[in-house]
């Protein structure tokens, strides 16, 4: 097989930038799709005037890489003037003064690594590590959905590979964004229908996942207009790794060598593209996955990491060799020779070679001492190495092909010299709309019917059954649950030790997610804080450890050029550090898409809205113990933890029945709210609890009937019971009000008693009782029936809605 | 007639007649792979799913996968990589043939090929290439590519936008339609 490493030497392209005026520095810029801003064009200039000569445009390239927003995320580490609506101040680093903060005031010691490696690494047990990460594919997937999903998976599966010194991939989970399928208004020419988007961004999540052999298993769905132009698709995965494998170094005198799939035309400017809004995307920008590569290279990986044969390694993501190789020597320095890298093709340039961004690529920091049993492992899995160069101790990152110098940088003004330009921000907050009296006619039953219908409701089987959730056999709580395996669940529970060959140690994670952008539109701030309760909620009704719960946040918002849309972000920032420092649960890692805005048919921007994807996973003691949320039998209680309130704004029966009552988004009271939920974890690990569920979207009303059609057994609730600190006289309200911090949960008479001691002191009531009817009812707060109807009605009402808005 | 018609008559059954045979150049093969018409097509449901979707209606579509191989192989070399590699020849039928021009096999009016353009990687296809050099075959070029059998009576300006809507992103895919009356 040719290998196409020899290609003839070239003359690299050099850019003559330092005599330009600005605005011809822009034309530059534009032409060139840097997505550089004026002050950077501006820095860059300065720097090689210094220097007295002209930059090659692979250094500009490798540059406008590095300094992307998606490599340094600039919004979040540049000044900010805030004004919230009251006051102005000036915030010099959100990322800092937000999560960071948190993170660093919380200082758990389980928490191995945070924010510096490719992906947040906390302690599992005394032997093991688990590393965490989720990430964005969003513009990938827009132009194609298939192989820019496809991609998004494989590459979050590398950054768990490159976590430490490698992590094995054990959960994938996937959530995604989209306008609905039968969206039917007008979409300008080039833009896919949100149905193709949709069915091609699963099939490639599907594909990527089950080819590697890694159970997808824990996602969600969210459904809104306005992701028609811009959907977004967040891949996350867990990866599994020795203790000892945590911490890795990078020395002068190591072998540069990269291993994997060979380098193409294929993906060129990643970086940069994420960094700009849509239009004129182009074919380059599209990578193509290759899941058996990636496989080998996993399993290659894997034996070397465990014969201690590299100190360091890094996945080739947006930016590819430069952005890799620019960040394992940001702290020494490199050399870097071209023209061993092994190509698809001979006719690539330095410069394609140096930033093309093929998938299924790392890049390795290896002893010559190890180099020879290095290779041998990569080829016996049929993987190829390249021999790149070396690490050095110059501070410089030097790159030749051939005798020809390609890059020369200075690594201090590669990382650090990214100028901070200020932005402006505001927020207005809303004010709260008059209370009106209810106008629809529509019975409780109906909007019941309507809620579980809707689609960020209803099943979500289309989806999950097209993913393997069971390969690698420690999937323990499944996506999919109840006594026909068909209802929903909160979280997926995770038994690791398949992989690690301990079948007598049954401790296991769950993972789980918290989203909810309807809230965003109202608030930020209480999005945020909600998205975080809720993902919290999620992993303490499978039985899991809170008080070892780690968080991710992701954002993905558009422009943040526009103060309006980026003082909302601050918001967002604000209510996670407040989730954070509250619940006294870290972030470990994060990410942020920005810009995802592009002109609709009209020619006017459609922004998305403002969303947060919150990922938590905690420890789970003995996954022989976790728990399902489908009701296990007739005649137990029904207890419901936390108050409800007066808390429509963004709910589900707003978009039901139409805006009429408050507006106010819920609000989370952490000190109350964690209070409750270690009660109820005591009350868990003491055995007292048979089923829990979170009330979100559709509040008691959809939880409850969920727990029921799941389970197959009747409940009857009360609705004067329902725990309250203000008086409502609407059953309406009582029943679909989507107050935070709320749980329901059975419990089996005998334990009544036990559950009560347990849950002294949190706001909890009986609300109902479990029956071997199949119905759902409800008594209003009148005494009478207010809501009757047939389980199997209700289930297939919440199964048959997505596909048959699918066609 | 030469061996690669002679090949064509004896391997196509059901189905997939023996297309009239078109020149190849030397070491140039197309081998397409369909499902026995006795088992069910999920695919072809699906595709038929995305093509309504995208407002065409059809009676029936079949989905094949297509290979074109290029590289010093021989005939033998081709049923060697078909009968151990590309087709399970217990649910599947092949035939090899030419890509363009083909006709479509009875009952069906319409034919398209979906195939990656040349500038974006075929990741199935360099696994492909892969899997024949672990069979002990000359490396060669593999490109794959995907056959709809569309039973429609939809014009051709039609069945292109609904294509391009459902089955093939102009962005990465280029295709073909082919009229069989």
């Amino acid at each position: 097989m040719p290998t196409h490493t020899a290609i003839p030497p070239q003359t690299p392209e050099t850019i003559a930038i330092c005599g330009l005026r600005p605005q011809d520095l822009q034309a530059a810029n534009a032409r060139h799709g840097w997505s550089l801003k004026e002050a950077e064009l501006a820095a860059i200039q300065s720097h090689f005037q210094a220097l007295k000569r002209e930059p090659t445009l692979a250094e500009l390239e490798t540059l406008a890489q590095t300094w992307s927003e998606h490599c340094k995320h600039k919004t979040f580490t540049s000044p900010i003037r805030y004004n919230d609506g009251k006051k102005t101040r000036l915030i010099q680093s959100l990322i800092d003064e937000t999560i960071f903060k948190a993170t660093k005031q919380l200082n758990r010691p389980w928490c191995l690594s945070v924010f510096k490696d490719n992906a947040g690494i906390v302690a599992f047990g005394s032997k093991w590590a688990l590393a965490f990460k989720v990430e964005t594919h969003n513009h990938p997937s827009a132009i194609e959905p298939y192989g820019g999903a496809a991609t998004g998976v494989g590459g979050v599966i590398r950054d768990v590979m490159g976590a430490g010194l490698g992590a094995k991939p054990i959960l994938n989970t996937d959530v995604f964004c989209f306008a609905p399928p039968d969206y039917d208004g007008p979409l300008p020419k080039g833009a896919l229908h949100p149905r193709r988007v949709l069915s091609g961004v699963v099939c490639g999540v599907r594909d990527y996942g089950n080819r590697m052999g890694i159970p997808t298993a824990a996602g969600g769905l969210w459904f809104d207009d306005d992701y028609r132009l811009n959907p977004l698709v967040f891949c996350g995965a867990v990866g599994l790794l020795p203790a000892w494998a945590v911490r890795k170094e990078v020395k002068a005198g190591d072998l540069i060598i990269a291993a994997g799939g060979r380098t193409g035309r294929d993906g060129l400017h990643g970086a940069t593209f994420s960094s700009a809004a849509l239009e004129g995307a182009q074919l380059s920008a599209v990578q193509i996955g290759h899941a058996i590569n990636e496989k080998k290279l996993l399993d290659a990986l894997l034996t070397a990491r465990d014969k201690k044969l590299y100190r360091s390694l890094t996945d080739c993501g947006a930016g590819g060799f430069s952005s890799a190789i620019g960040e394992l020597a940001a702290q020494c320095g490199a050399r870097v020779r071209l023209e061993a890298a092994r190509l698809k093709a001979c006719d690539l340039s330095p410069r394609e070679i140096w930033l093309s961004e093929s998938q299924e690529r790392m890049v390795f920091a290896v002893p010559p001492r190890s180099l020879k049993a290095f290779a041998e492992i990569f080829a016996s899995e049929g993987c190829e190495t390249a021999v790149l160069g070396e690490f050095t101790s110059s501070g410089r990152l030097e790159v030749t092909h051939g005798k020809t110098s390609v890059v020369d940088l200075d690594m201090r003004f590669l990382h650090d010299g990214l100028p901070r330009i200020e932005r402006s921000a505001v927020w207005a907050p809303q004010k709260p709309a008059p209370i009106k009296a209810p106008t629809h006619k529509k019975s409780l039953s109906q909007i019941l019917a309507e809620c579980l219908g809707h689609l960020n409701v209803c099943s979500r089987e289309w989806v999950v059954r097209q993913y393997d959730h069971e390969v690698q056999g420690g999937t323990v709580i499944k996506p999919l649950q109840g006594i026909r395996h068909d209802g929903p669940g909160d979280a997926c529970v995770i038994w690791p030790h398949a992989a690690t060959g301990d079948p007598s140690d049954y401790q296991g994670f769950a993972v789980s997610h918290g989203l909810n952008p309807a809230y965003g539109k109202i608030d930020p701030y209480r999005m945020a804080l909600a998205c975080a309760d809720e993902a919290l909620r999620n992993l303490l009704c499978v039985g899991a450890d809170i008080s070892r719960a780690v968080f991710l946040d992701n954002f993905c918002w558009a422009s943040p050029d526009d103060p309006a849309r980026l003082g909302a972000l601050v918001r967002a920032a604000e209510g996670c550090r407040d989730a954070a420092l509250g619940f006294g649960v870290p972030f470990i890692s994060g990410k942020d898409s920005l810009y995802n805005q592009t002109r609709d048919v009209d020619g006017k921007d459609l922004a998305i809205p403002g969303t947060l994807l919150i990922s938590a996973m905690a420890p789970v003691a003995d996954v022989r113990k976790a728990l399902t949320m489908e009701i296990k039998g007739p005649g137990n209680a029904l207890y419901l933890v936390g108050w409800t309130a007066e808390e429509l704004g963004g709910s589900l029966f707003h978009q039901v029945c139409g805006r009429c009552a408050s507006c106010t988004a819920p609000a989370v009271d952490t000190r109350i709210a964690l209070a409750a939920f270690k009660s109820v974890q005591s009350a868990l690990a003491k055995g007292l609890v048979l089923s829990a569920h979170d009330l979100s979207e559709g509040g008691l009303g959809v939880a409850a009937a969920e727990m029921c059609f799941t389970g197959e057994s009747g409940a009857i609730l009360d609705l004067d019971k329902v725990p309250r600190r203000a008086p409502i006289y609407s059953d309406e309200i009582l029943l679909f009000s989507e107050s935070a911090s709320r749980i329901l949960l059975e419990v089996a008479p005998e334990h009544e008693a036990d559950f009560i001691k347990a849950l002294r002191g949190a706001p909890a009531k009986r609300v109902g009782t479990t029956m071997a009817n199949p119905v759902f009812k409800v008594t209003g707060l009148d005494g009478r029936v207010a809501l009757e109807s047939d389980l199997c009605d209700l289930k297939s009402t919440w199964q048959l809605s997505l596909p048959r808005r699918l066609g | 007639m030469n061996d690669k018609t002679d090949v064509l008559t004896k391997k196509t059954s059901g189905p997939l007649p023996a297309p009239k045979p078109a020149p190849a150049g030397p070491g140039s093969y197309l081998v397409e792979v369909n499902l026995k018409p006795d088992f069910t097509d999920a695919e072809g449901s699906a595709a038929q799913w995305l093509l309504h979707c995208a407002g065409l209606a059809s009676n029936a579509v079949r989905v094949g996968r297509l290979y074109d191989l290029r590289g010093p192989l021989n005939l033998g070399h081709v049923h060697t990589a078909v009968r151990e590699l590309l087709c399970d020849c217990v649910t599947q039928e092949f035939r090899i043939c030419p890509s363009a021009g083909a006709a479509p096999h009875n009952g069906c009016l319409w034919r398209v090929e979906v195939w990656l353009k040349a500038t974006v990687t075929d990741t199935v296809g360099e696994s492909v290439r892969e899997a024949l050099r672990d069979l002990g075959l000359p490396d060669v070029s593999v490109r794959c590519g995907v056959s709809y059998h569309i039973t429609s009576k939809c014009g051709r300006n039609q069945l292109d936008k609904a294509v391009a809507r459902s089955l093939a992103n102009p962005i990465i895919h280029h295709f073909s339609l082919h009229e069989a009356h």
